[in-house]
Parts: structure tokens; sequence; C-alpha cells
């Protein structure tokens, strides 16, 4: 029990200098870590949810056998979406993908998940979702993993510049996508003059 | 009519965290559709912040459990080694890169030296006689012979117009030459 706190404790770069010295366990928090993250990640509009998940296992396999050349002065996250990134490409080179689904993961009928996937439908990210697959990534790079915009042309193999642009664009088009009665659904209970989101 | 550059600044303040320029914010003033890009950018990094903690909820632990299981397989199959580290180690570009080159430039070595030792004698024999040929050519002697040809034409051509000069005197004057 000891172990695991202190491995929740414990840095992103800490646990790959771990498991690069032979801790398995650090790699396994790692994954519980970056798993959830690389999943939204990855799942775009044109990836199926089996393409996301196979898309995973080689990130992470790669990583794995890879660790030994991770440099601990730079940062463990673009290092790990870099490879997830790069995957994705050879991925959707060798013209694997699936028809995706827009519907969110539920394993089963249990009332609490039926609650979270309502939950999930008004999403924002479910939405972003309908966006270019690179507007998606550059979204979820900058909002959900708060990575400056050179970490995310880093990851995304493009010029800074690009990145703004790309953020705009997802900025705009999220704008138009956005449905002014699931954005004040979600926001129940705040002042709606705040947060005037009507795009027409 | 400009909306779509004062929407490209709204973004590109949020993203360098600086202000909007001024004349971008008079044109806020005016403008509702601008008005509610720059509230939306602004508030966005809330709403995905709160939105990005909603989703990670709902993730499918299973995906963990399927990781992990595919890289303990992975480690039973590389068992002999002792840490993954060394993995990429043994399996890396240079690794084979080095003997590679090595054993490329041992083929050039050879292929050249049986082209070399494979020539045939008389082309070689030929190519020496030519080089003699040139060289001869190129000797100080032959050159100077060849330099001072055009004096032994002015020469040629004297002695003949001496040889008419004196034919004509002997014609005209009855020069007789002896006893």
């Amino acid at each position: 029990m000891d172990k695991v706190i202190i491995l929740k404790d414990l840095s992103d770069e800490e646990l790959a200098a771990d498991t690069a010295a032979g801790s398995r366990s650090s790699f396994e928090e790692l994954i519980s870590r970056y798993s959830p993250r690389l999943f939204y990640f990855l799942r775009h509009r044109t990836a199926s949810d089996q393409n996301v998940e196979d898309l995973i296992q080689e990130t992470f396999i790669k990583a794995f056998c890879n660790i030994g050349r991770f440099d601990p002065k730079r940062k463990f996250s673009t290092w790990l979406y870099t490879i997830a990134a790069r995957q994705a490409v050879s991925l959707y080179r060798s013209n694997k993908t699936k028809k995706p689904s827009l519907v969110p993961m539920v394993s089963s009928q249990d009332p609490q998940e039926i609650v979270i996937q309502k939950q999930e439908s008004q999403n924002l990210w479910i939405l972003a979702r309908k966006l270019s697959p690179k507007e998606y990534k550059a979204l979820w790079l900058y909002y959900a993993e708060d990575m400056p915009v050179n970490n995310i042309a880093e990851i995304m193999k493009k010029k800074k510049v690009t990145v703004r642009v790309l953020l705009h664009r997802a900025r705009t088009n999220l704008a138009k996508k956005m449905d002014k009665s699931v954005y004040f659904e979600s926001f129940a209970g705040e002042n709606p003059a705040e947060h005037k989101f009507s795009f027409s | 009519m400009f909306c779509s550059i004062h929407k490209l600044l709204i973004s590109r303040a949020v993203d360098s965290k600086k202000q909007i320029p001024a004349f971008t914010k008079r044109h806020l003033g005016r403008c509702d559709s601008c008005q509610e890009f720059a509230q939306l950018c602004r508030s966005l990094k809330q709403r995905f912040a709160h939105d990005t903690s909603a989703i990670l909820k709902g993730y499918n632990k299973e995906i963990d459990q399927k990781v992990i299981s595919a890289l303990s397989e992975i480690k039973e199959s590389r068992s002999t080694l002792s840490r993954p580290g060394l993995v990429p180690h043994l399996f890396s570009k240079r690794t084979f890169l080095v003997p590679s080159l090595i054993a490329a430039s041992l083929v050039l070595v050879i292929s050249i030296s049986i082209l070399f030792l494979t020539l045939p004698r008389s082309s070689e024999v030929n190519s020496l006689a030519n080089i003699s040929d040139i060289f001869n050519r190129a000797h100080p002697a032959h050159i100077l012979e060849k330099a001072e040809s055009p004096l032994e034409k002015e020469y040629i051509e004297l002695i003949e117009t001496i040889e008419s000069t004196a034919k004509f005197l002997i014609s005209r004057l009855d020069v007789r030459l002896g006893p």
C-alpha cells in the first residue's frame, strides 16, 4: 500500500526513470495516468473505439520498449503524446481505420453509467469530436493537457503558427457547431447572461 | 466584413495570453458576433477543464488491463533481457547500421581488387605504349624542332630568291663565271 502511495506521489519523469531501471509497477502507474487521456486524445472523428484501444496498446508498448531513450529533462507527456500521434499517423496510412461511432463508451446498463452517458453527451469534447482530427487533437493538447503551443507543435510535427491557426479554426468551428441548449443545460445554475454563445 | 480578422486576433491574444488589440476592442463594442466569440474564447479553458474531468470519469479501465497483459507477454518473450532499457539498445538502428556499413565497405574493396586483378595484360601494355608516345611528343627537342620549322621555310625561300636573282643577272649582264 505504501508503495502505491509513493508511486502516486512521483512525477511522470521519475516514474519513467524507474521504469528504465526495471520497475514494472512504475510503468503501470504511468499507464493508469495516461491511458484515459490518450484514449480521448486519439478518439477523434475518424477513429473507432477499437482502433483507439489498439493505438493505446501500441503506444504503451513502444514507450516501454524505448523508455531507455527517454530524456528525463523533457516532459514525459510530450514524449508519450508524440509516440501516440505517430502511431495514429501510421495506422491512418495503413488504411486500417474502421467506421467510428460517436456514442460514448458504456459497458453496461448501470443507472450510474447511464447518467455518465447523458453527461457525456452534453460534454464539449463530444461536440469537439465533430471537428477535423487535427483541430480536435490541437484542442485536446491545449485545453485538456494544458500544453504550450511549442509542445503541441512538436507532437503534431507542425509549425507554431500552424498550431495557432488550427486552434483558431477549432474555436471558430466549435462556436458554429455549439448548440445553445446543450451549453446552457450543462451550465445549469449559473448566470446565462455571462455565457452568450448563440452563433447563428 | 473584418470579423474574421478580429476573431483571429482574439484567438491569438488568448493563445499568447496577451491583451486584445485596441482596434479589436473598439470593434467588439459594435459587433455581437465577435463579442460572443471573445466570450467563448475566454470561457473555453474553464469549460474544457470541467468537461475533461467529467469525460475521463467515463473511461473504461479494462483497456489498462489489456495493455498491462500485452506488456507482460512482451516481457516474457524477451525474458532473457534483464531490463527493458536494454531492449531498444539491442535493436537500435545504430547497432544494425555499423556492421552493415563495415560489410558494405568490405564488399566494395574486394570487388575493386578483383576488377584490378582481372584486367587484361595487353591493354595494360597498350596503355603503357600510349603513355611513352605521349611522353616523346612532349620532349623538349621535339618541341624545338616544331618551333623552328617556320625559319626553315624562310631559309628555303631565300635560297630560291638568290638563285633566281643570279640567273637573271647572268642572262642580262652576260657574266661568265669561271675560266
